[in-house]
């Protein structure tokens, strides 16, 4: 899989960010880290189960919105 | 729909799964997070060692974690599905047997990283899970991991 390069303006921005989250302890950055945000179908059923993750890619495409990044489409 | 992910629930993970002996590994964006990279994500990824007896054992933690595992979730998670979706817990929670670019449970286990007590893949296997789903979502985010994974191994 081919990998965008990152711009020299975006490394510099995301050290900034990795240092200061290392400034953090663990428990803080657990409460900047986990949000909770509905995401439609995929949280629209208690418990789903796959027999392989090619069936649970495959679900993911079918059925979720390309919205969501679930896809490998563009 | 569950709260979010708290401190104190990967800590019951932590402490329950290690009581019952279960085989696990923090892997995914949570596994990132705990490795120290900031981001954003909704629920717990664990990547647990795909054997009956890990299953058993899975199937009782997951129930004193307070999880709602039926019988038949239950002869799922020990017959071995490769991945497994629980959202009506304190927490969601996705269990993953088989994970994209890691070959075998014991290699990942191997390369592992404690933190806090935790135990969780090894950046390179997060990375290369990440590679192999090759989700939109997951090549928007690999730059951004790759160059954390320089810094990780730099201050580590």
């Amino acid at each position: 899989m081919k990998v965008r390069e990152a711009t020299a303006d975006e490394r510099r921005s995301w050290q900034d960010e990795f240092e200061a989250a290392a400034r953090r302890p663990l428990r803080q950055r657990f409460r900047y880290a986990f949000i909770r945000t509905y995401k439609p179908v995929l949280d629209d059923a208690p418990y789903r189960s796959f027999d392989s993750m090619a069936e649970y890619r495959a679900w993911c495409e079918a059925n979720l919105p390309s919205w969501l990044g679930y896809g490998r489409g563009v | 729909m569950a709260a979010a992910f708290e401190y104190a629930q990967a800590e019951e993970i932590r402490d329950v799964f290690a009581r019952h002996g279960v085989r696990y590994l923090f892997l995914g964006n949570s596994g990132a997070i705990l490795l120290g990279y900031p981001d954003t994500t909704q629920d717990a990824d664990v990547f647990a060692e795909k054997t009956p007896e890990n299953g058993r054992a899975l199937v009782g933690a997951l129930r004193e974690l307070g999880f709602s595992v039926t019988e038949d979730r239950a002869s799922e998670i020990e017959r071995g599905k490769d991945f497994v979706q629980l959202k009506d817990g304190p927490f969601d929670l996705d269990l993953v047997f088989a994970p994209d670019g890691i070959e075998r449970f014991e290699d990942a286990w191997q390369r592992r990283v404690e933190v806090e007590g935790f135990p969780v893949c090894h950046l390179d296997d997060i990375i290369a899970s990440k590679a192999a789903a090759n989700r939109v979502k997951d090549r928007e985010t690999l730059p951004r991991l790759l160059a954390f994974r320089e810094h990780w191994q730099r201050t580590r």
